[in-house]
């Protein structure tokens, strides 16, 4: 209220009245009985008896603005009257916080320097309802928050699988695939066929993980990224040396990874492959080559080749040895322990 | 041009107040994540971790990260190792945790343990280290005696809330309850019901009758029924009651004693318990009935006609736990009478009998799936299914969240067209969109796989027995479940190559396990190789693995995601890939 205002108030219903001075300097006159809702304030008038008059307005905390400070006294106007319900303050709390969250910040901090508790569990419950839900991204975009975790620390989630690009070939393939399959079924038996095509993929598979004939293009660029790898290969190794040797230091307990590098294990979120463990990405576009030493590589293809080519050659008899075996192990789909008690919390 | 934090003039307590309200773990784990003071205020003012996998980071590391905690839960053995397919010795001991806590943490409140292996040592330290401790909660757990609770009944003062579900307790004497002193009035749950030995009952009259707040009390099976009413009336305040055994010489004024003694509490709202029930002693639980919320009636061998007489009395329930012996028509029934109800375990009577000894079908399932529109937890164990059934279910339950069907015998076909079950688990996925736990079983071929990877994408934990045709199918589900945390696989003919093009989506599991499978020792080696932070246990019980050839299959594969490395407690019959040899206990 303005000064000439004040003046054309009947005296009657003048109420006492005092002067507050917010951060930016200026000054206003507030009904006494609203701003002593505020503990802060009302030491100030009763402890050192300020805000009697202009000139001894009471300063506020630098973080009370004048347009916190009007909200802040919107919220004592309303609650400082005693006949309320529990339900109408509940109500009116409840409306109140609607607002965007910078101002609700803004709100949450004046609140506390004034030291008005009810109001800074009512805004920080408001605040943590906005958090609730959110990934890290979105609550430091919401909250204009720095980026400021460091490579070690930070743990971006793992891409899922899809963007593997072996992944992204077997899917196709198995699209495929099904394709033909649905079209040999208007024709023959759907037994014979499925079993076709499952010893199909397989090779298809082998095919795929060992780079040949169809996949011509993608074996070119890999050769072409090969080579240039082989530069980088030599460093790659001795970092991957260096992952692993802090991994064996973990064994006693003794050196502790960087802080959050744990923090999402224990999270339960996903990990991530740090640029510092793994010298590249795992998965490249294109590339199907996963960085690990090329001489390793090769053995590790022979190694599934191999596996490969015993898993079809007696894959009908493992088939029969595992339905065999099954058929044994019949009655046992849970075995439960000596008192043939089955959990209940299982 | 950096921006101006929108919290940047909140002192750091402002910022802790508002993280004070923030309870769940994915929400406290995405604050820290934010950025360097949110991670830095965040773990000063966590209270409570849970750590899912024991071995998935050190005690030292939690007590490192989080100096102020008041509250842990840690899970130990995979949940296979219900059905005993984790062979004993195998691991899960809680002791080094429980020993590093003890220095760490003076002001340690709550444990909560699952699968773990505790000690009456490890007892006894708690009962002396932790001067405020509150709740002890062992769900099956075992390695420990009467002599380590009674430790803990002497020491904690202001111990609230003791729980021994499901444990294995080497039950030495029913006089450790005499341990608690006379002092102690704090106590608000108890649950003995895993005890085989007799409790001194007049200890735990005492007992009872000095704890005002004392609001959960699981009895075990030696509380004879005829001491009940004096127990009761201690406590009338009572919420959640496990009786003992519920039978007896029929006598009327034992009946008359019972009933009075349940009227007398108000509040209850679960009961559990009822071994050996007499039926002609169930009314006396009548007029309590109406206030049920939860009632367990696993152990209970009460046939239908009286389940449904008790059952249509209680039309607030929100939770059954019953044995097959309520049969189809008492499904019915339950469908009519408990519109509220939210979850259904049905556990087998005879699960080892060849024939089906009651008449539960899956027509049971399909009517409460269509009487009760809250269901969204279902656990059922049936010996006959059909895709049809479980298109109904799927379409008249599309908020189900866990959906565990357990057809007894494996391999079983739909038993009217004799297919594969893959279409109607497929609809059960198709529609049940925020489904989050699913156990398969009957027979099913790689395509029940492909719609669970296209269709589950909240899929957080599958089971699998007895399924699939080829790595096809667990290469749908890695490749496709997105939110994918546990996968436990038995007698499937999953091998290398699934497995191995999905490494990386392992890291961002919890764990993967695999018995009976068709995955090589080789491919088991290449994993441990390429991907440090997997350890890569094998369980073989034949020796040591690498006194067969690399391409002979493993006996079972425990993969799970670790900050802590292998670890160095396995006993002689797990290995764990790595480069070098693994280190072991002998």
């Amino acid at each position: 209220m303005s000064e000439i205002d004040m003046a054309v108030i009947k005296p009657e219903m003048m109420k006492p009245y005092i002067w507050l001075e917010t951060s930016d300097g200026s000054i206003q006159q507030v009904e006494q009985e609203i701003a002593m809702y505020c503990p802060l304030i009302c030491k100030e008038i009763i402890q050192k008896g300020m805000g009697s008059s202009k000139n001894c307005a009471i300063c506020l905390p630098q973080r009370v603005s004048p347009a916190t400070l009007s909200l802040i006294l919107d919220y004592c106007r309303f609650h400082q009257v005693p006949g309320r319900s529990n339900k109408e303050r509940k109500s009116y709390d409840e409306k109140f916080v609607r607002m965007d969250t910078k101002r609700l910040c803004e709100l949450t901090s004046a609140a506390d320097s004034l030291q008005l508790k009810p109001l800074v569990d009512l805004t920080s419950r408001a605040l943590a309802r906005i958090i609730e839900g959110k990934s890290p991204e979105e609550i430091r975009e919401i909250f204009h928050l720095p980026d400021d975790l460091t490579e070690e620390e930070k743990l971006e989630p793992l891409k899922n699988t899809t963007d593997d690009p072996r992944i992204r070939l077997l899917n196709r393939l198995y699209a495929k695939k099904r394709k033909e399959l649905k079209e040999r079924e208007r024709l023959k038996s759907v037994e014979v066929e499925e079993e076709h095509i499952d010893k199909r993929s397989v090779d298809d598979l082998l095919s795929f993980i060992n780079g040949n004939e169809d996949q011509k293009g993608i074996k070119t660029s890999k050769n072409k990224k090969k080579n240039r790898r082989k530069k980088e290969q030599h460093q790659k190794n001795s970092s991957l040396k260096e992952a692993s040797g802090v991994n064996k230091k973990e064994v006693n307990g003794q050196n502790i990874r960087p802080p959050n590098s744990e923090a999402d294990i224990i999270a339960e979120t996903s990990i991530s492959h740090t640029e510092d463990v793994f010298a590249h990405k795992e998965f490249d576009d294109g590339d199907i080559d996963d960085g690990i030493d090329p001489a390793l590589k090769e053995k590790i293809d022979r190694e599934v080749e191999d596996f490969a080519r015993r898993l079809n050659s007696d894959w009908p008899e493992r088939m029969q040895e595992l339905l065999s075996s099954g058929q044994e192990r019949k009655t046992m789909l849970f075995s439960p322990n000596g008192n043939s008690f089955l959990r209940r919390n299982a | 041009m950096q921006r101006m934090a929108y919290t940047f003039s909140f002192p750091e307590e402002v910022l802790e107040h508002v993280f004070s309200f923030i309870e769940s773990e994915r929400d406290r784990n995405a604050i820290s994540l934010v950025c360097k003071s949110w991670y830095e205020i965040e773990r000063w003012c966590r209270r409570n971790v849970f750590v899912g996998n024991c071995y998935a980071v050190s005690p030292v590391m939690v007590i490192k990260r989080f100096p102020e905690l008041r509250s842990i839960a840690l899970k130990g053995k995979p949940h296979f190792a219900d059905f005993n397919l984790v062979p004993e010795g195998w691991g899960g001991y809680v002791c080094p945790w429980i020993a590093a806590m003890a220095c760490a943490f003076p002001c340690l409140e709550e444990i909560r343990l699952k699968r773990m292996v505790i000690t009456d040592e490890s007892l006894e330290l708690i009962a002396k280290s932790f001067k405020n401790f509150k709740v002890l909660v062992l769900t099956s757990c075992e390695g420990f005696t009467t002599d380590g609770l009674a430790a803990i009944a002497a020491n904690c003062r202001n111990l609230k809330e003791l729980d021994l579900q499901e444990s294995e307790v080497d039950d030495l004497s029913g006089h450790w309850l005499s341990h608690f002193p006379d002092s102690y009035t704090s106590l608000v749950s108890l649950n003995i019901s895993c005890l085989g030995n007799e409790v001194s009952l007049s200890a735990l009259e005492r007992l009872l009758g000095r704890c005002p707040n004392l609001r959960t009390l699981r009895l075990n099976r030696a509380v004879p029924l005829d001491r009940l009413p004096n127990l009761l009336r201690r406590c009338p305040q009572l919420v959640e009651l496990g009786t003992g055994v519920y039978s007896t010489e029929m006598r009327p004024e034992v009946f008359s004693n019972l009933e009075a003694a349940f009227s007398g509490c108000k509040q209850l709202k679960s009961l559990s318990g009822f071994w050996d029930v007499l039926p002609s002693y169930l009314p006396a639980v009548y007029p309590i009935c109406s206030r049920l919320t939860s009632l367990n009636l696993s152990y209970a061998i009460i046939q239908s006609p009286d389940l449904i007489k008790l059952i249509s009395q209680c039309p607030n329930l929100l939770r059954l736990w019953v044995l097959d012996y309520i049969e189809d028509a008492g499904l019915y029934n339950l469908a009519a009478s408990c519109k509220d109800l939210r979850e259904l375990r049905v556990f087998p009577s005879d699960p080892f009998g060849l024939e089906p000894n009651v008449a539960l079908t899956e027509k049971g399932l399909v009517s409460v799936s269509e009487g009760c529109p809250r269901l969204q937890s279902v656990l059922y164990f049936c010996r006959q299914m059909s895709n049809a059934a479980l298109f109904t279910i799927a379409q008249n339950r599309p908020n189900l969240t866990r959906f565990r069907l357990c057809i007894i015998e494996p391999r079983t076909p739909d038993y009217l067209t004799h297919e594969p079950l893959d279409s109607g688990f497929g609809a059960i996925v198709e529609h049940c969109k925020d489904l989050q736990r699913l156990s398969l079983s009957g027979l099913l071929t790689d395509r029940v796989f492909e719609y669970i990877g296209t269709y589950g994408k909240k899929l957080e934990m599958l089971s699998v027995a007895f399924a699939g045709e080829s790595d096809l199918g667990l290469h749908h589900v890695l490749s496709g479940c997105d939110n994918l945390r546990k996968l436990e696989i038995r007698d499937c003919p999953f091998g290398d190559k699934a497995l191995l093009a999905n490494a990386a989506k392992l890291e961002t599991m919890r764990s993967l396990w695999m018995s009976s499978c068709s995955v090589s020792y080789g491919a088991c080696k290449l994993l441990g190789q390429k991907m440090p932070r997997l350890n890569v246990e094998v369980i073989d019980e034949r020796g040591p693995p690498d006194s067969r050839p690399d391409d002979c299959a493993v006996e079972k594969l425990y993969i799970y995601r670790t900050v802590a490395g292998p670890r160095l407690d396995m006993p002689g019959f797990v290995w764990t890939m790595e480069d070098n040899s693994s280190l072991r206990l002998e």
